[in-house]
This record gives C-alpha cells, structure tokens and sequence, in this order.
C-alpha cells in the first residue's frame, strides 16, 4: 500500500506542487490543509504517515500545529517546510519532534529524498 | 490537461492577485493603526507565500522584494522597529511594484528593473535611511499609474476546487427545488406553483452555466498525445502515424482528468499489441507504418473519443481461452458469451493479453483500469474488431459530471461516504469526554452539545421503535478513542460515531436505481479506485431517521 | 449481450412446424426447476461482489457493480422461501440480470442457467391450488411440462415481479417495510444531468 500523505501549507499553488511531485512519485496524498484548525482536524481524520507542515499558517504558527499533532499522536511523523532564514523556527520545530525539514523553494529531488528518509525514520535531517 | 507549467502559472497568478489585494488592504489597516497585530501578521505571512511561490516560479525580482518586505514585516513584529517614517511609503511603494510585478507576469511581459527599491529595502533593513525616500515620479507616470489602477482585467483565475464547490452547490439546490416543485403541487396554490416553474427555469440555467463554465477542449488531453505515442513506438520498435481530431469538441475537465490514464493504458496497448511491427506488416500486405487515429466526437449529451488502429485485431478464441485459463470467466459462462463479450473480457482484472512484460503495458495494472475509469464516471466502452483489419475502442463519456468532495468513513469493514458539504469537524474523543443526558450520549464541541449516535445503530438496527437509551455504561471500558464524525444539516449537529476515518476523496456520484432508490439514508452510490463500491449517505436522511428514533 | 449467444444455436432446434417456440433461460430454485423467456434477461455472469445495503429485506443480498451498472442481487430462494432448512448461501453463484421496464435487476442462482427451447403449448397455466409458497404463483406465467417425464419447468412473469413495490415486499406481508413508497416520486434527481 502506498505511503499516505497529509499536506498543510496556506498556499494553495503550493500545495498543488507538492502533491503533483508525491502522487508522481507513488504516494497517496490523502489530504490538504490550509491552516492549523484543519491541519489537526485532517490529522485525526486521516491517520497519514507523514504530514508535511508549513512553518507560517494563518490562525496558527506551524510550531503550534506541530504541538498539537503531536499530543493527538506522538508518533505522527512531520517534515517542516520553511524558507531560508527561518533557521529558529526549524530548530525549534525539530526540538518538538519534526523529523526533518525542506527548504523552500524546493525541488522534486529533494523533496522526495526528505520524505522518502523521514518515511524510513531516519533522524532530523535537511 | 494543460501542461503542468501552465497550471502552476495559472495558480500562481489567481493567488499572488490575491495576496496582493490582501496586501494593499492589510497596509491600509496598519497605516491606521500601527499596532494592529493581525493585519502585521497578515502582511508578514502573505509576503512569506508570495517570496516562496515567486522563488518557485523562477521570478527572482518579485521573490527578493517579498523576502526583503517579509524581513521588515518580521523587524517590526520583532518591536525592532515601528512601523512609521520613510518605510512606510517605501512599504507601499514595494507593495505596488509587487502589483505591477505579478501584472506583467500575467501580460507575458518582462517587468521593470527592482534594483533601485532593492538596495532601498536593504538600507531600511539595516536601519538605515533610504536613498531616496520616494522615488519621484513624472506627472505623466502618476497619472499612467492612476489610469492603471481603475483596469480590470476581463479575465479571472478560479480555481477549479471553487468550481467544483459551486457545481455542488447547484446539486444540492437543484435537489431542494425538486422537493419545492412537488410541494407546490401537492399544495394547490397556483401562486407557489408559478414560482416554483420559475425556480426552476432558473436553477436549470444556473446549473447549465456553471457545468459550461468547466468546458474545455478534448486538445488539451489529446495534444499529449504524439509524444506519448512517439516513446512507445520507438521502444517497441513500430513505426506509427498518429492522427488526432475533434481538438475541439467540449467536455468537461473533470472528466478529461479521471480518464487520462484509461486513454494513455488504450493508446499504449494499441501500439503495443493492437499494431505489427513493419515486417510483420509488409508480409501481410498492409503499408510498414501503422495508423493509429485518436478522435474526439459529440453524440447527443455524451462524448466520444474513439481510439482506433489498423493493426492485427482481437483474436477473440485466443481471448476466450486465455480468460479461461487465466481464470477471469469459467469455461461455462465464456462458451455462453458473444464475440462483443468476449473483448469485454480484455478489461476484466487479473486479464492481461501481453505474454511477455514489457516496459510499456506490463506495468503490474492492465486494461481493467479503463473499465474503472470509465465505471466511475457512468459512461459505456465500446469494442469492435476485425480479425487482421484493426480495432476500435469508444470510451462514451458524459459531457460533464458533478464530482463531489467526500470523507470516507470505514463502517464493519466497508467503506462509507459523507458529503463534505455537510461534515463539520471530526473528532476521536476519550470516553470521559462522553457524557449522557436523557438517554443520548454527548460531546462539547465549540460551546455547544453536541449528541452522539453509533452510525451503525442508525444504519442496521430495523424498525420505528426509538433507539435504546444510552448510557455511558455502553462505552467499552478500555481507552479506545472514538471516532466522531461531526456532520451538520440545517445548523443542527450530529456526532456520528464510526470505526475508523479512512481519507478525503472526490466522487462521482451515481443514484440508485430502483428498487433501491427508496431508501432514503443512501444518496447515491460511487466507485472507489479500487472498483468497491461505496454507498453515499445522505446526512439530511440521517439527521431525520436520528430525530423520529431518538430515545 | 445478444439475446442469441445465451442459446447457441436454438435457432437451429426450431422445429419446422409452424408451432411457436419460446427460448427460456433455466435455472434450479431449492430442488425446482424455474424458467424466465431469454428476451427478458440480459446477461448471465457470475455473481460479482455484493455490497451489503443497509434498510432492505434480508432477500435482497445487496448490491453490485455490474458493467457500470448498480444493481440490486435478490434471493429468490429467499424471496420464496424455497431454500431447504439448513442449506447456506452459497459461496459461488452465478447472477441473471434481468430487465424491468426502466431498471435492471440480478437474481442470483447456485447453479449455471441453462438455454432451453420448447414448444409454448407446453406451458400451462398455474393450477389454482399451488399456494403454499409464499406469493410466488402470482408471478407465474405458468408450468411446462417437459415431455419423456423430463421434469417440470416453473415459468416466472418477469415483468409481474419486477415492480420496485412488488420485488421489496417481504413475503406474508403486505406493507412495503421500507415504508417511504410515497416518497419515491420526490427521490432526489441527481445533479449531473438535469
């Protein structure tokens, strides 16, 4: 069964990018999210393997986001995507149980070299 | 389908067009009120989207000029500094040289040179004053920039996500009018039953516009298809000529999207199996290179694409035989099948015509993917063949489908599908956030009671008589979260409790036919990938069925 | 599917007498023969993948995609109440899809239905006194008696079963226990094609 896949960015041309890159390359995107509330109720809903979470969200930060997945399941595993620059953030992010994080603007190649690493559960990683 | 470049282009214009009326608004409020945390926050998230979407693009000026504005939002949200002074005007200068930016993209134009507000926004940035505070501007300038601001474009970008919220919308309208329609008649009034005829001339109009704003050209999935054909030929070693017509001809994109891979699977089959290599050819007397033809067609409400080659035929005894051996059919029902019910074969699971696997159609799927496809969106497959002349295949397609998002709940295995239309929120509760009063149990949910009911009692348990009264006793003792599907219908909430959520998905809804279209619990019924059927429920029905049983 | 290729080469078999034949698709109910006229099946396949539909009778076994088409698998074992104590539903079944004026229905049957061509003078009306089995002599054509005491074939009246009240209608009972018959006119129209 194909790994399943839960977006949240804020930014619908972005989410269709990422999703276009993972269905490409096999996975099942089995939901997008366009700001916390939906992200943790998308979470519960669809038990992803992995949720790709923005930094910046309109209602919440994606730190807070982070937390609240986190307390609803622990072992929910999340890959930050965030901009240059926004080294803090990440770092907290990966303090709070982020696998990895991509770096915004992205390619394909990355992209799905994180996801694929942070699927197999490997260690926080960029 | 257009390409994908020209999609994200397209998603990238509705939405920067959107940040930047966001942008302008945002700026506005926070020159009034310089302590307005969200409009500061706002403009800090919105120039971090605009700086990422426009890097993506390859738009390099606009993605600096956001990254710089985004830095500054950030200073100011960081209290290093306020927002007053010489950033203020520079702020919305850079905002407009965003505007004109993300314009001249649209146009195809090259935009102007950024470097002047670049430096300006570094020096701001390191605190310092900017070289020139405004950029002077000719009168002439001023009033080209007055004169731009009043032109709208005659074009908008929508996203078909909001298209396809409105076409839902007209569903569930067109539904009520019915029900309106029936009560005027059942009434008498001759008043109600003259507006009723206009409700319905109207909504009938609404929901033809709405259908025909989603036409498209079949060209745009047809264009794709010379390379496509091109990579299979020369990795099978044929040689092909590939005619394509009714470029033209209007279908919904919808429909194009969920029959893009049934096409390519029959485009690649034919050149794969369906055509002879040249000596093969030659030997039988037919020209070295084959035909293969791929054509778009209208028939009264349906649309034809035709895929058509001068190959070798279907051979239908080998066919039979191999579906009996491939156990697709038993030996019995396949000596009772036709010529025409033989081909069908082709498209059953577990068939695939191909003894060698090839890179091209031996990719662990087959023809059965076609059958899926087109199963879903309600149309027909049509085969015909001459043994040695070539094949034709027709996929029958509706002009336009209603494609409605759904949440997939699992129910004692099975699949279940809930309108998004009507879902609220979901929730997995732990059994001490369950409480029960007069036999319902309950839930808070944003300040309000919210009651619960297995949807399996509503579903399966038979007769009028009302529900069992339920107490928190019912609840399995251990910590198991309950899933609680949140669904609402006129303002009132229902909390659903199912086994488990399964994911977000579009669906093509097929009513019921008879005799079954008279339960009404089930709004339909619709094909998952996998070619399971899923019932539809219908979350009104529900709410009623729950209101006549309630303990 | 063309009526045809259910009988190959019935066509063939029609005496030369200018006596009318009809073309029947054979099947077993419990331990009887029943027989429905070819022109009123549409397809016989093997029984695909029934989904259980909640808020039916228990004979109605669910339904089931069948070329596109949903349909609904109806016991008539059930339905008649002709399945000897004990015996189960069957695992593997075959299914007769027959055709009503605007719907198409699946009878599912446990053994392969068979063509057969017999003269229509065979037929004979149902006796009177065949009562006993729920309510299935109203919908009998009648009874053809096989010559050389081949047996007896139960000839079905399709088109009297077939009616969406008739078909829901539990055995011994009267009411339709979906009770929202009256509704059926009010059914949502679907919003694809108005």
């Amino acid at each position: 069964m194909n790994k399943r896949i839960l977006i949240v960015d804020d930014s619908f041309y972005m989410r269709t990018m990422l999703k276009n890159m993972l269905t490409d390359a096999g996975y099942d995107v089995v939901g997008e999210a366009a700001n916390g509330q939906q992200a943790l109720e998308m979470a519960v809903a669809t038990t992803p393997d992995l949720i790709t979470l923005d930094v910046i969200l309109p209602d919440n930060t994606g730190l807070d986001v982070l937390k609240g997945i986190r307390q609803q399941q622990p072992d929910a595993k999340v890959v930050m995507c965030s901009a240059v620059g926004q080294e803090t953030i990440v770092n907290e992010a990966i303090e709070n149980g982020a696998l990895a994080y991509i770096v915004k603007p992205f390619s394909e190649e990355r992209v799905l070299e994180i996801v694929g690493g942070a699927l197999q559960g490997d260690g926080p990683r960029a | 389908m257009k390409s994908r470049d020209q999609e994200y282009r397209e998603l990238f214009m509705a939405e920067a067009l959107e940040y930047y009326d966001a942008m302008s608004r945002h700026l506005s409020e926070l020159e009034r009120n310089p302590q307005d945390t969200e409009a500061l926050n706002e403009l800090f998230r919105l120039m971090h989207n605009l700086k990422a979407n426009a890097r993506a693009m390859g738009f390099v000026d606009m993605g600096e000029v956001a990254h710089k504005m985004e830095t500054l939002f950030g200073q100011i949200r960081g209290q290093e500094r306020t927002f007053t002074g010489s950033l203020v005007q520079l702020t919305f200068g850079a905002v407009d040289t965003l505007g004109n930016m993300i314009r001249a993209v649209g146009a195809g134009q090259e935009s102007a040179d950024a470097h002047v507000l670049l430096d300006n926004l570094d020096r701001l940035i390191r605190g310092e004053e900017p070289v020139q505070a405004a950029p002077e501007q000719t009168t002439e300038e001023a009033d080209a920039d007055a004169g731009r601001k009043l032109e709208l474009s005659d074009l908008v970008y929508i996203p078909v996500k909001k298209l396809d919220n409105l076409l839902n919308l007209v569903g569930e309208l067109v539904i009520d009018r019915d029900r309106i329609l029936t009560l005027a008649a059942e009434l008498g009034n001759a008043a109600l039953q003259t507006t009723a005829q206009h409700l319905f001339r109207i909504s009938d109009d609404l929901q033809y516009s709405v259908m025909d704003v989603r036409l498209v050209g079949a060209g745009v999935l047809l264009n794709k298809f010379p390379r496509v054909v091109r990579d299979v030929a020369a990795a099978e070693n044929k040689q092909v000529e590939l005619t394509l017509a009714g470029q033209d001809v209007q279908i919904d994109r919808n429909v194009l999207q969920l029959i893009t891979d049934a096409l390519l699977h029959i485009v690649r089959n034919g050149v794969s199996h369906g055509l002879e290599d040249a000596a093969t050819r030659v030997a039988a007397g037919k020209p070295a290179v084959g035909q293969l033809r791929i054509s778009a067609l209208t028939e009264r409400d349906d649309v034809l694409i035709q895929i058509q080659d001068d190959g070798r035929g279907i051979d239908t005894e080998a066919v039979r035989q191999k579906a009996i051996r491939k156990g697709v059919i038993t030996a019995e029902a396949a000596a009772l099948l036709d010529e025409e019910g033989v081909w069908m074969l082709l498209f059953e699971a577990g068939f695939s015509m191909a003894e060698k696997i090839t890179d091209i159609s031996g990719r662990g799927v087959g023809l059965d993917v076609v059958k899926l496809a087109i199963d879903s969106l309600g149309g027909q497959l049509r085969v015909s063949s001459e043994l040695g002349k070539g094949t034709m295949f027709t996929l029958v397609l509706p002009t336009s489908i209603a494609v409605k998002g759904a949440l997939l709940v699992e129910l004692d295995a099975r699949a279940y599908a809930v309108p998004l239309l009507h879902t609220d929120t979901v929730l997995a509760l732990h059994a001490d956030e369950i409480f029960a009063v007069g036999g319902l149990l309950m839930t808070r949910v944003q300040e309000e009671n919210v009651p619960l009911v297995p949807l399996r009692q509503l579903l399966y348990v038979e007769g009028d008589e009302p529900l069992p009264r339920a107490t928190r006793a019912d609840l399995p003792a251990d910590d198991t979260l309950h899933q609680v599907l949140v669904v609402s219908y006129n303002n009132r909430r229902l909390g659903l409790i199912v086994d488990r959520f399964l994911r977000q998905q579009n669906i093509v809804v097929k009513p019921l036919s008879k005799p079954l279209d008279t339960i009404d619990l089930f709004g339909g019924v619709t094909l998952l990938g996998s070619g399971q059927l899923c019932l539809v429920l219908d979350v009104p029905a529900l709410t009623r069925l729950f209101l006549t049983k309630r303990p | 599917m063309a009526d045809s290729s259910a009988a190959p080469g019935s066509r063939r078999a029609a005496p030369v007498a200018p006596e009318a034949v009809v073309q029947l698709i054979v099947f077993r109910l419990g331990d009887e023969d029943y027989g429905i006229r070819i022109e009123q099946v549409k397809e016989v396949t093997v029984t695909p993948e029934v989904v259980k539909m909640p808020k039916t009778p228990p004979f109605i076994k669910g339904i089931a995609n069948l070329r596109g088409d949903i349909i609904a698998i109806v016991d008539l074992e059930e339905r008649f109440q002709l399945r000897p104590a004990g015996r189960p539903v069957p695992d593997f079944s075959y299914t007769l899809a027959v055709e009503a004026a605007d719907y198409t229905l699946g009878l599912m049957v446990r053994e392969v239905p068979r063509p057969l061509t017999i003269p229509v003078s065979l037929i004979e009306p149902a006796p009177e006194f065949v009562q006993d089995s729920g309510q299935r002599d109203k919908y009998l054509e009648g009874i053809a008696k096989l010559p050389d005491s081949e047996g007896v074939i139960i000839v079905l009246d399709m088109a009297k079963l077939l009616t969406p009240s008739e078909i829901m209608r539990l055995p011994g009972r009267v009411e339709p226990p979906a009770a929202k018959a009256d509704e059926a006119p009010n059914a949502p129209t679907p919003p694809e094609k108005p």
